[in-house]
């Protein structure tokens, strides 16, 4: 049996980034590394590009055989894991063989979320989690005259996008009101869904799907509102759950996700989780949270591994603040913190232009004169620094004016005053 | 040991705000008059500037946060670069740069970051306040990181001391084939020779006399080089050593051409002993032997000028340096160790006392550039061929005040004393310039001397 | 004149010049094939370093030559190559010797090997450029071995012996070889040039620095701190001091098996410690030291032809002393005079005339003794001041009463 002194499950950003820190600080111990994949590694946010054909499937991938073997790291492909032993200190693959550590990283993120749809599992759809599913995507449009997608999310709606550019006909089917709800309220949304509509993308936002149900080398789907859809296509991209399925009876605290501290430890002493798969505290709440957004996988990860390398320069997260950026038919979005109707309202203000037509909106959000969240359509600022100063909670005293009038100028000074 | 880099240094207060940084850019990058398209953006901040531009991060977060692979930190440069051909657009590295170093270009249609131009900055090239500069001392870790510091961890000088870090700065970078002398002063004080058979030195180090340091070395180079050994000799003695006691050996070695090369690491009097008056401690300063009391307020004469002295040697070069200004010193050390196999060479190195000074430990380097900043201190070089050179510009000095307030040395002057000063280096000033404006003809009619 | 000639061994290939001692210590320089020689010139030395630069300048004396701004860098200079492995020469007097103090008072405590000659001259002031022992007996207590030679030939042959007592292991100490300014510096004579092949087999190779180095292939702190009466304690000062006297005891029999390694190889035997002059049988003796030796023997041999039981102890070594051969020699005598050419001040008599009583502490008796003191500034010192003070010392023979210390130069 192999013996790691740092088990890492995963391979993705989390999975990088602790591997990063542990290597900063203990250059010499055991690494290994575990993926599903028959690949390099590489990020889930890339496969939409993969499928519109932007990003050559070649050349998505975060790192080579050079950079492991450089870093000494024993990277194992096509290894699935199908349980931890915690007290045993060991994991068991699929395929029987047994791996044991010292220090135990769970990076396995997410997985699709597939909704209860009569008629679904019996039928030939798609989803995009994995490069195959991306290749399989891919190799499937030529044929693609009709394309319907459920869930208007970012990847549903990346997808959307790069069928509609392909020329395929295309309807979105989303649950709530208006799309990409988790980052942008009905009015930034307003405008997105603008652009896609001008691009002859149907968005059918507050539907649900009664059923679907195959129709020659398609489907059909029929909605609750009694519309029917056909499309030689299906893609679900409904949401995303943590893969924890492995982790049954294994005594390793879940939820929705695994549970974890302010240095991403379980409550197994020398089990850490990081990324999609991890609940961590969030910052504007002391519940534990889901952010499942890559910057903040990136964080975690480097927090389990400075941890777990025991490395004196460890920092607690801060707790996750959602976020994301999303560009579309040239259009860019930006979301960072929280809307002004997830705060306690005492001491909020808001302040937002809107000009639908030029497709600019800008919103701010301040808590007691510091900035709680900030959400852009073609508006520039650097998210960046706007997090940074949340984190930071940064009093933006006699500036505050200043900020609301010009946030991108007045952050910029803000932060070359305070951390330059 | 990893790598260091260059990389563009921004003073704020030194910023008018011109922005003809943003407009070099924009037109090296995009070929553009559009300022935003600038990869370097100058911000109005208050009654000044700030700037946001890419650090080219030691651990970027922006190629961490970025899912195409399209950011990558050249080891080589380090600089992070941008592959527009991977590139997705996601704009997921401009949530990971905390500094605005990576923004989208709604001009260009995708991120764009400052690439330092291939090691020649647009930017700083046009800025003439010195609000933005190149800094390459990246080079001096390069090159001397790796070296092996040749004095042992623990050399007991005092907190924040300017001395040990130019001794270990210089001996690293002259290497183990040396002979050392430390002349009784504060770098054998703190333990470079040794105690009880104990020593602080890698390499072969001995304690000169306080007066023979020049001569002791001149015996151990020529019978190496008899034997046609390349050792090389090198003092590293204090001012009062050089200046005062010492100078008739030092004078003797240098007028005959020795190949030494002779560091004077200059605290500005006998620091070691208790803080007293050296010949080069300055007018006004308190020492020790020139105490402040009701008839007296500190030394009543100005410090000798040695370094010029060295010149009026023709030495095969002379040159002053600061610890605040490393590339500087490195240069010119790099010099003195080339002209050394051939001559003699004197380098004499400002080195700010905390102790005998007066002033915070951690303040050391701050007081070295100020001293430099105020023209307290001028950088030069001097070679027979060139003549002499100042390597700093002189001109916009600070006022002097800047330099002063910050040493309680000084902490008891009255006007008439810091218009003394002010005389005084207005008189070094000159004096050097004329020095610079005759060029080599200067030292051709020193060689004649 | 002290050298006893004998015959020369066969393969020795000398030859005869007739040359001053400032010039038979330039010869013997050039014969000890030294690496280094710094020089500044001084009366009544100057002569000699010009000597020296001229043999370079033609190529006699393979040396490198340091022309420093002064005698303190002189031996400082020396010092650094001595440290490197050179083996050194210089030679200086009087205020030079003054001047170099610092550095001079600090080479034995290194234990370097170097050789120095003290053309010797009277120390300033009164001014005066002329010879006189006061400033080699200044420096008497510093930890040099100290030799006075008698002749030009005494010159050369030991400073070529001074290289290999110096360089001893036993000894690792500096010696200064003292020629009388005037005297011997400028008094011209007939001198034996030993063979270089021969000379080589004699020191053989040098070994300067084997115990203390600046050299990078053996990397060494040189001299750093000892303790003191806090922290670590004195012991290794006290360790270093008491081998320092060690070395200088070792010379004493180093200096002898040298000369008489010397007589063996050249033929030519010099007394290494003390030399006995007609001491058989001696009611009284007197002693002497330097070039005063030749009248002295004179006026000794007079003295004796009269019938007179005069005999003479001239000191050739004189650090370390020789204690215990000057004791031996002094035994059988009911009374002696020494003749110094220099002065004690503290004592109000001269310094060899000191070191004699103290010497002769471990005789059965005290046997009385005077001090004389000539050949001041230069002053000649003629058969008839030695016949003053044989007449005096055989007054004291005869009446036990020591008197005070005589000026023989006083009046002239």
């Amino acid at each position: 049996m192999h013996h790691a002194h740092y088990l890492i499950v995963g391979a993705s950003h989390a999975a990088l980034s602790a591997l990063h820190a542990i290597r900063l600080h203990d250059t010499e111990g055991d690494v290994t590394l575990l993926t599903r994949d028959d690949s390099l590694p590489y990020s889930p946010t890339v496969l939409p590009y993969v499928v519109s054909g932007r990003s050559d499937p070649g050349r998505v991938f975060l790192r080579d055989e050079a950079y492991f073997a450089e870093h000494k790291v024993n990277y194992l492909r096509g290894a699935n894991v199908r349980n931890l032993n915690a007290g045993a200190n060991a994991v068991e693959l699929a395929d029987g063989s047994r791996i044991g550590f010292d220090k135990l990283l769970l990076a396995t993120g997410a997985a699709p979320l597939l909704p209860p749809i009569p008629g679904l599992a019996g039928l030939k759809f798609h989803v995009l989690r994995t490069l195959a599913d991306a290749l399989a995507l891919r190799e499937a449009l030529p044929q693609v005259k009709r394309a319907l997608v459920l869930g208007g999310g970012l990847i549903g709606m990346h997808a959307a996008e790069n069928l509609a550019k392909g020329g395929v006909d295309v309807s979105v089917v989303e649950l709530q009101p208006h799309v990409l709800s988790g980052y942008f309220d009905a009015e930034a949304a307003g405008i997105i869904e603008g652009v896609f509509s001008s691009k002859g993308v149907h968005l059918l936002t507050g539907k649900s799907v009664a059923s679907v149900a195959a129709k020659g080398a398609g489907c059909r789907a029929l909605l609750a509102d009694g519309t029917e859809i056909e499309a030689d296509l299906l893609l679900v991209a409904t949401g995303v759950a943590p893969v924890t399925d492995f982790l049954a009876g294994s005594g390793v605290a879940t939820e929705r996700g695994v549970l974890v501290d302010e240095h991403m430890r379980t409550n197994v002493a020398n089990i850490w989780a990081a990324g999609d798969v991890a609940q961590a505290r969030g910052f504007f709440s002391d519940s534990r949270i889901i952010n499942g957004i890559l910057p903040d996988a990136v964080d975690q990860g480097r927090i389990a591994g400075m941890a777990m390398a025991e490395d004196p320069g460890i920092k607690t997260y801060a707790g996750g603040v959602p976020l994301n950026t999303y560009s579309f038919f040239g259009e860019q979005a930006v979301s960072v913190g929280v809307h002004e109707g997830a705060l306690d309202s005492s001491g909020v203000e808001v302040k937002k232009q809107v000009d639908a037509a030029a497709k600019r909106y800008l919103k701010i959000v301040l808590k007691e004169n510091r900035l709680a969240g900030i959400f852009g359509v073609n508006s520039a600022f650097d998210p960046g620094i706007m997090w940074e100063l949340i984190l930071r909670a940064i009093d933006l005293g006699d500036e505050k004016l200043a900020f609301l009038r010009s946030p991108q100028d007045t952050a910029r000074a803000l932060m070359s005053r305070n951390w330059r | 040991m990893g790598a260091a880099y260059e990389t563009i240094y921004f003073k704020a207060d030194a910023c008018d705000g011109c922005n003809e940084c943003m407009s070099a850019c924009a037109r090296a990058k995009a070929q553009s008059d559009d300022q935003l398209q600038s990869r370097i953006q100058i911000v109005p901040s208050g009654e000044g500037f700030e700037l946001a531009l890419c650090r080219q991060c030691g651990d970027p977060e922006c190629v961490l946060n970025c899912p195409a692979g399209a950011l990558a930190k050249n080891a080589g440069s380090g600089v992070i670069a941008w592959d527009g051909s991977k590139c997705v657009n996601c704009l997921l590295c401009t949530v990971g740069c905390a500094y605005g170093g990576i923004a989208y270009d709604a001009q260009a249609g995708h991120v764009i970051k400052c690439d330092m131009c291939a090691g020649d900055p647009a930017c700083v090239k046009v800025c003439t306040t010195g609000a933005l500069k190149h800094v390459k001392t990246a080079r001096i870790y390069n090159e001397v990181g790796n070296l092996e510091d040749l004095f042992a961890p623990g050399l007991s000088g005092c907190q924040g001391c300017n001395t040990e870090l130019i001794m270990r700065h210089t001996l690293r970078r002259i290497g183990p084939d040396v002979v050392v002398a430390t002349p009784p002063g504060c770098i054998p004080g703190m333990g470079s020779v040794g105690y009880n058979g104990l020593t602080g030195t890698k390499v072969p180090v001995f304690h000169p006399l306080l007066t023979n340091t020049a001569s002791m070395l001149a015996g151990v180079r020529r019978h190496y080089k008899r034997m046609g050994r390349d050792v090389m000799a090198v003092a590293l003695a204090g001012d009062g050593g050089t200046a005062d006691v010492g100078f008739q050996s030092l004078s003797g070695a240098a007028e005959r051409g020795e190949e030494i090369l002779y560091i004077c690491v200059d605290n500005e009097g006998y620091m070691n002993t208790g803080m007293q008056r050296s010949g080069c401690t300055p007018y006004g300063a308190w020492t020790s032997t020139t105490p402040v009391g009701e008839r007296a307020h500190g030394k009543t004469q100005d410090a000798k000028n040695l370094p010029l002295l060295m010149v009026m040697h023709n030495c095969a070069y002379v040159a002053t340096a600061s610890t605040a200004f490393m590339q500087d010193l490195y240069d010119k050390l790099e010099r003195a160790i080339e002209a050394a196999k051939t001559g003699f060479a004197y380098l004499h190195i400002y080195s700010p006392c905390t102790t005998g000074w007066r002033f915070p430990s951690d303040q050391n380097i701050e007081v070295a550039r100020k001293a430099v900043e105020t023209n307290f201190v001028l950088l030069w070089e001097f070679n027979p061929r060139d003549g002499l050179q100042l390597t700093h510009p002189a001109e916009n000095a600070k006022p002097i005040d800047e330099y002063l307030e910050v040493l309680g040395k000084y902490r008891h002057l009255d006007p008439d004393q810091v218009e003394h000063i002010e005389r005084t280096l207005a008189n070094n000033l000159a004096r050097i310039r004329g020095f610079a404006a005759a060029k080599g003809t200067a030292s051709a009619e020193a060689g004649r001397g | 004149m002290s050298a006893v000639l004998a015959p020369k061994p066969a393969k020795a290939e000398s030859k005869l010049v007739v040359c001053d001692g400032n010039e038979a210590a330039a010869w013997a320089v050039s014969l000890a094939n030294v690496d280094m020689v710094a020089v500044y010139p001084i009366t009544p030395q100057s002569s000699l370093v010009e000597y020296l630069a001229k043999f370079i300048a033609d190529g006699r004396l393979g040396a490198e030559i340091v022309d420093v701004e002064g005698e303190h860098s002189v031996l400082s200079v020396l010092q650094g190559a001595c440290l490197a492995g050179a083996r050194t020469y210089t030679a200086s007097c009087g205020p030079g010797l003054a001047f170099m103090f610092e550095p001079y008072l600090r080479t034995p405590g290194m234990r370097l090997p170097l050789v120095m000659t003290i053309v010797t001259r009277d120390t300033l002031t009164p001014q005066s450029v002329w010879g006189g022992h006061q400033d080699a007996m200044s420096v008497r207590e510093v930890g040099w071995v100290q030799m006075y030679c008698e002749s030009v030939q005494e010159v050369l042959d030991t400073t070529i012996m001074a290289y290999k007592i110096a360089e001893h292991h036993d000894v690792m100490l500096p010696v200064n070889i003292c020629h009388d300014g005037n005297y011997l510096s400028f008094g011209a004579a007939r001198c034996e040039l030993p063979d270089q092949a021969e000379v080589n087999a004699f020191l053989g190779e040098k070994d300067v620095n084997w115990h203390v180095a600046l050299d990078p292939q053996r990397p060494m702190a040189v001299d750093p701190l000892t303790g003191g009466a806090g922290g670590p304690g004195p012991s290794a000062f006290v360790r270093y001091r008491k081998g320092q006297c060690s070395g200088m005891q070792n010379s004493l029999k180093v200096i002898t098996d040298m000369h008489e390694e010397w007589g063996r190889r050249f033929g030519r035997s010099h007394a290494p410690l003390i030399e006995s002059y007609r001491m058989d049988g001696a009611d009284y003796a007197i002693v002497t030291i330097g070039s005063m030796t030749g009248a002295a023997k004179d006026a000794v041999d007079a003295a004796r032809a009269r019938g007179e039981k005069v005999g003479l102890v001239k000191v050739k070594t004189y650090r370390p002393f020789p204690a215990e051969a000057l004791a031996s020699a002094l035994a059988q005598v009911k009374a002696f005079g020494v003749v110094d050419r220099s002065v004690s001040f503290g004592w109000n008599c001269g310094p060899l005339f000191q070191d004699a009583i103290t010497a002769m502490q471990c005789a059965p008796t005290r046997i009385p003794a005077m001090s004389f003191i000539g050949g001041l500034a230069g002053a000649d010192l003629t058969v008839t001041h030695f016949e003053r003070v044989i007449g005096r010392t055989k007054e004291l023979a005869r009446d036990g009463r020591p008197a005070a210390t005589v000026w023989l130069n006083e009046k002239d």
